[in-house]
């Protein structure tokens, strides 16, 4: 196999292995006697590290943002006043928080059902034997590679709005029409954007699908080759349901990453033109680090942690329905 | 049948036909950029695709005298050694002590902590780093990249599991301490994950933008991908700068990921025939 094979079997396996039960390891601790009490509390010290880890900036923190966002707290005043939920109430009226989480919002579902849509055929067709294949494979992957950041970067000349941008120019020699506003556009905006997500994350989910696939036995293709079941069924009744678990992971990552998005939009629109490319995180860390509205942006946070959580939870509870239905 | 009548079957030909072209076009961005590096600003913007006319190494002498690139490169080496080594060592320990002593209410905590967006966290952080004088330095991101040691402890917890018992019970009858047990038995066999887990993290730290945007405010002190994005207002009127830029960024992360991908698949290969 090449490359790029390990990176999504790894993930699947943190999901896969954390339910697994503890069978060899604990047996031979559990004799008595006072070596062991002491080397039990020794085996405890090994927690300390992480134990510092979760609290200093896991649980101080959580516990800060959820006390601030219900205060006045600009960072500065010693006494912070108790002001109820009115930094709530702020978010879903203020216009730009509000457009910050509108495009995260529209990003995240686009990205996810844009992506979901291209890397399954993709997969499949990669899973196929083909001259070339291996190269093929490696340039779909090779996008996951550097940093979105810089791939934001560079997008953002290639889609430069004057006439000399990469593909301004390209689109005048090759199909002869002028200039096309694609990041100073606001929708046009919004959608490279998303364009340039899809660009970033499809090769890697086709791969993390394509895990799976690998994964399917040759024999119940056969089997239902033999019954005479035709392509469309052997890829709805057998490859289907067996990419569910896939989906499950691959939807997982798009949805918690679409909601955090940051790096893509500040690099290639600077969240502009206007509020349009607009993120949460974007807003978070404008209002809580420039402004130190340390309230208001707590505030943002707790709902996007809580947004966050629900439709995780929400997504877990429709997958496992569907992949009750499909199996 | 043979591979290479598979391979010359109508329908291969077709998926070749089709394939080869799309992932021309995909990887087009690349292309584009590479060759841009070579040519001068009037050639780029006369022919932006077209091959250039002469290897014109200028474009990466500028690069390397007018910004501090070697600086940012050591000072991301910096933190990403440091903060792997860190994860991995705080991830290991806590999976070798939840492992023996079996705890629930660990387990529950970091799913807790895996589960919570960084965005929530990041004003706090930002203000008990401030206060600790941490904030702009690379030892405040090191700190706050250690909490990347919950992923690596779930994926070293799964990979522990499926190793047999017996050598620590062995181990221990020839009284070995829980420490000794850990440095001199548990590390090693678990060799594999820590280099699959290790590397993942390496690419999330080397490639992180948002901790050093809002962390780090020094020239100096700049990672890669943070240097590269303030460079580009410098160089907004000057394309092949900029492309030649990211090339020279992009670089080390494409050779490590060349160079460490076999261990990836021997770390997986392992697990997967031990689980």
């Amino acid at each position: 196999m090449t490359l790029i094979d390990e990176r999504p079997t790894t993930e699947t396996r943190a999901i896969s292995t954390r339910t697994r039960v503890s069978r060899w390891w604990t047996a031979p601790m559990s004799t008595n006697g006072p070596t062991f009490r002491a080397d039990r509390l020794k085996i405890g010290l090994f927690l300390v590290p992480m134990l510092v880890v979760f609290v200093v900036l896991f649980l101080v923190p959580l516990v800060q943002s959820i006390w601030w966002s219900f205060t006045d707290f600009n960072g500065y005043s010693t006494d912070a006043a108790f002001v109820g939920l009115r930094n709530y109430e702020n978010v879903f009226t203020d216009p730009s928080m509000l457009a910050g989480l509108g495009f995260t919002l529209f990003f995240t579902l686009a990205t996810t059902v844009l992506i979901t849509a291209l890397a399954i055929p993709l997969a499949v067709t990669l899973d196929r034997a083909f001259i070339g294949r291996n190269f093929v494979r490696a340039i779909y992957f090779f996008p996951a590679i550097p940093s979105v950041a810089i791939l934001g970067l560079v997008w953002g000349f290639i889609l430069n709005p004057l006439g000399s941008g990469a593909l301004n120019s390209l689109l005048q020699s090759v199909v002869g029409i002028g200039p096309v506003p694609w990041l100073s556009n606001s929708t046009l905006a919004q959608l490279s954007v998303i364009a340039v997500g899809v660009w970033t994350s499809t090769g890697w989910h086709a791969i993390l699908y394509l895990a799976y696939l690998q994964s399917i036995p040759d024999d119940y293709y056969e089997v239902a080759r033999i019954d005479g079941a035709s392509a469309v069924q052997r890829f709805r009744y057998i490859t289907l349901p067996l990419l569910m678990p896939a989906m499950t992971v691959s939807w997982l990552l798009l949805m918690t990453g679409g909601l955090k998005v940051y790096d893509l939009p500040i690099t290639l629109t600077r969240g502009g033109p206007g509020f349009s490319t607009f993120t949460i995180t974007q807003t978070i860390i404008q209002n809580g680090v420039s402004q130190a509205k340390y309230g208001q942006a707590s505030a943002l946070a707790v709902i996007f942690m809580l947004a966050v959580g629900a439709i995780v939870a929400a997504q877990l509870i429709v997958s496992r329905r569907l992949e009750g239905r499909l199996s | 049948m043979s591979a290479a009548r598979i391979l010359t079957r109508p329908g291969a030909i077709a998926t070749s036909l089709i394939m080869i072209p799309l992932a021309a076009v995909v990887g087009l961005p690349f292309y584009y950029v590479v060759v841009n590096t070579f040519k001068t600003q009037a050639e780029t913007t006369m022919a932006p695709l077209a091959l250039p006319t002469t290897l014109n190494l200028d474009n990466y002498l500028t690069v390397f005298s007018e910004i501090p690139v070697v600086q940012s490169f050591l000072n991301t080496v910096y933190v990403t050694a440091a903060a792997i080594l860190l994860m991995l060592l705080i991830g290991s320990m806590a999976a070798f002590s939840v492992i023996l002593r079996a705890s629930r209410l660990v387990t529950v905590l970091l799913v807790i902590a895996f589960l919570v967006p960084g965005q929530v966290t990041l004003i706090p952080l930002y203000r008990m780093l401030s206060q600790a004088q941490l904030v702009d330095t690379l030892e405040g991101l090191i700190i706050l990249y250690s909490g990347g040691s919950v992923f690596c402890y779930f994926l070293i917890v799964g990979y522990m599991r499926t190793l047999p018992g017996e050598v620590i019970e062995a181990a221990r009858i020839d009284g070995a301490g829980p420490w000794q047990i850990y440095w001199r038995i548990a590390l090693p066999l678990i060799r594999p994950i820590l280099i699959t887990v290790g590397v993942f993290q390496t690419m999330w730290v080397w490639n992180d933008f948002l901790t050093p945007v809002v962390f780090i405010s020094s020239t100096e002190k700049q990672t890669l991908v943070l240097q590269t994005y303030k460079a580009v207002g410098e160089f907004t009127t000057d394309w092949p700068m900029f492309l030649t830029l990211s090339v020279v960024v992009l670089i080390p992360m494409v050779v490590f990921f060349i160079f460490m991908q076999r261990y990836i698949v021997r770390g997986l290969v392992a697990g997967s025939v031990k689980g």
